[in-house]
């Protein structure tokens, strides 16, 4: 009896807050049946979302409130591979290579194909610094070794040890916990909560929720009092919502995303009129495998060896690609290599061993079934049915550019493959783009204030950062330059709304 | 008023003893299920356990302990992994009454012998 009868009293409970909630609300802040309220909302546990709370912490924020939607923390950025690119840093200094925040905008606005921000680049870049050492202050642990990204004019990619995202996540979780930053999974950000002017007051939340379970939990409505941080990502993981954008992005092509990457904040501030920006330029990754979920292993594997390799068209035996182009020239010249029905025919990755085996995923690719070793050009010839002729003459080929120093075919720089001769045994891993990353968003500006479609100004205790804002990287953005600019924005927003 | 009373109580008491029966469950709960839904289901029958639920009786570090790995896979050891580690709730890779798999197979092809979906 007494089970039944709290079941019934919670659900009458959960039907009453819903009722006072409808979807898009705008009230007066004494209208609402306030449940919470904290000082700084931020909605989101990924870099943006995670970087904000430490500085709010580092700043004096005294109440901090982090919701989540999934079980987990982290998102996208946990998932990451762990590089982030910043220009000028110690290590950059140590290792004798040459940078700066400006050469790092210049490589980003090329390849942003004349859509992306420079103000905003600038922004995050100038800011690098600052982030490299603040994740240092958290306890994370760059390695020695900086990486080549792909699309860049100097060597900028720093990568933490655990070589994936939670490198940072972890550490920075612990770091906003010690502030006092109340972090809480299964909240899921249903609606912003906004005044008849169109400043945000609040937002409504749905406690309790498990992903997948729309309706599981109970709404609230929780006030904020110097504003709300929207962290929540991209839309990689929403397939109508980014086939609706980009028609080539059905099913076929795989994603890289973490579950909740659907979109919901961009959503919620659209209907609250934010100004979106270039939301049919979603990227997809060329160094992910058909062999395996998600970014899985491949990923690292390729990323290592793309410098120093070949990709191959299976039906031709040559290379088709310079393997260091950005990444939506790559993915594009991917996702064109079919079979003669048009079905799907991978590429091949082919690296040499020898250096292969320096980087650590080698053992994981193998492992895994993600990747394979062959003694001859002829074993990769019959396994994959590859022409071996063509094949032959294309590694012969691309030996003599790694002796003279260019690349005639494509290219590409060579500085990274300098005496790396593609010599047996090979390691060979099949290559199919997946959606990665979303350049577009609603639209912020340097304070990560977010923008209104109807007026250009800002939208008064509103707060965009990461994925989930649009327009900065254009057309594309650089391998590891995400990272950074999460982070910027989350750190902006913290400043911005401490100051509010 | 009295009549969706009466509904509620009839489902929710058809939920009670079917469970039981004919639900899908894992035997070593059987224990569980003989002192009823309530034992697990502590947010009520029609919602989700609390992610406080399972830790009733297990307990995470030693759950950890259980399931730790050495070498090279030291960091895959789901109860403390890399990516979450020892925060991921039980619910979010096991289902008592639906089969699931581990996260970590949305990105990887781990190979968990011991799990029973
Ligand atoms: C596999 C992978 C590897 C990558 N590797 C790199 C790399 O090495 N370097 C690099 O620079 N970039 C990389 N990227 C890109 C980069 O990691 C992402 O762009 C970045 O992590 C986005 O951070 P974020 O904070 O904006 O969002 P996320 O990290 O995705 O965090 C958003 C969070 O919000 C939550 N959320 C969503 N909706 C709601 C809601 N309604 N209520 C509550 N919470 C909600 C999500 O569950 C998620 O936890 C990679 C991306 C992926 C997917």
């Amino acid at each position: 009896m007494q089970t039944r009868r709290s079941f019934l009293k919670l659900g009458a409970g959960a039907a009453a807050a819903g009722a006072l909630v409808p979807f898009a609300t705008h009230a007066s802040p004494s209208d609402i049946k306030w449940d919470e309220e904290h000082e700084i909302i931020i909605v989101g546990s990924g870099f943006a979302g995670l970087a904000a709370a430490v500085e709010a912490g580092k700043l004096g924020a005294k109440d901090v409130v982090v919701f989540e939607k999934l079980g987990v923390y982290g998102g996208n950025s946990t998932l990451n591979a762990g590089q982030a690119c910043f220009a000028n840093t110690d290590l950059q200094k140590k290792l004798g290579i040459e940078d700066s925040a400006e050469l790092m905008v210049q490589d980003q606005l090329k390849s942003g194909r004349g859509y992306a921000s420079e103000v905003l680049l600038r922004h995050s870049a100038e800011l690098g610094p600052y982030i490299y050492q603040l994740t240092k202050d958290c306890g994370c642990i760059y390695r020695d070794h900086i990486i080549n990204t792909g699309g860049t004019s100097a060597t900028r990619s720093h990568q933490v040890v655990e070589r994936s995202g939670s490198g940072f996540i972890r550490p920075m979780l612990k770091t906003a916990r010690s502030y006092g930053v109340k972090t809480k999974i299964r909240h899921k950000f249903e609606g912003l909560i906004t005044a008849k002017d169109g400043s945000v007051l609040g937002i409504k939340v749905r406690r309790g929720y498990h992903f997948g379970h729309e309706d599981s939990g109970e709404l609230i409505n929780v006030r904020a009092l110097r504003g709300v941080l929207i962290a929540t990502g991209g839309f990689g993981a929403n397939v109508s919502f980014r086939q609706a954008l980009d028609p080539n992005l059905g099913p076929e092509v795989g994603c890289t995303n973490a579950r909740g990457a659907t979109g919901d904040g961009l959503i919620a501030m659209l209907a609250e009129g934010a100004m979106p920006v270039h939301l049919s330029f979603i990227q997809s990754g060329p160094w992910a495998s058909p062999d395996e979920g998600g970014f899985g292993y491949g990923a690292g594997f390729s990323l290592y060896n793309f410098p120093h390799s070949i990709a191959i068209d299976r039906s031709t035996g040559q290379r088709f690609m310079n393997e260091t182009a950005d990444r939506k020239t790559r993915a594009d010249l991917e996702v064109q290599r079919r079979d003669k029905d048009g079905k799907p025919n991978p590429a091949l990755l082919i690296a040499p061993k020898h250096e292969a085996q320096k980087d650590p995923s080698l053992e994981n690719v193998l492992r895994y079934k993600v990747a394979w070793e062959f003694d001859s050009v002829e074993a990769i010839a019959k396994h994959f049915e590859v022409p071996l002729k063509p094949l032959k003459k294309q590694i012969e080929d691309w030996n003599t550019y790694v002796k003279a120093g260019e690349d005639p075919q494509f290219g590409k720089r060579m500085n990274m493959s300098t005496g790396i001769y593609l010599t047996p045994p090979f390691i060979v891993q099949r290559l199919w783009p997946k959606v990665h990353y979303c350049q577009g968003g609603i639209q912020i500006n340097t304070k990560a204030e977010v923008i209104a479609a109807k007026t250009g100004k800002k939208i008064p205790g509103l707060y965009a950062a990461g994925e989930v804002s649009g327009g900065i990287h254009g057309v594309s953005r650089l391998g590891g330059c995400s990272t950074p600019e999460c982070m910027a924005f989350g750190v902006t927003a913290a400043r911005s709304m401490m100051k509010a | 008023m009295n009549k969706i009373n009466l509904l509620l109580l009839l489902a929710l008491t058809s939920c009670l003893t079917l469970s039981a029966h004919a639900r899908d469950k894992r035997d070593y709960h059987d224990m569980v299920y003989d002192s009823g839904c309530k034992t697990c289901h502590d947010q009520g029958a029609k919602r989700f356990p609390s992610d406080q639920a399972c830790l009733q009786c297990h307990d995470m570090s030693e759950l950890a302990e259980q399931t730790k790995r050495e070498g090279h896979d030291a960091k895959q050891n789901p109860h403390d992994s890399m990516h979450y580690g020892q925060e991921a709730p039980c619910m979010e890779c096991h289902g008592e009454h639906t089969p699931k798999q581990a996260i970590c197979m949305d990105c990887h092809n781990f190979d968990y012998p011991k799990f029973k979906h």
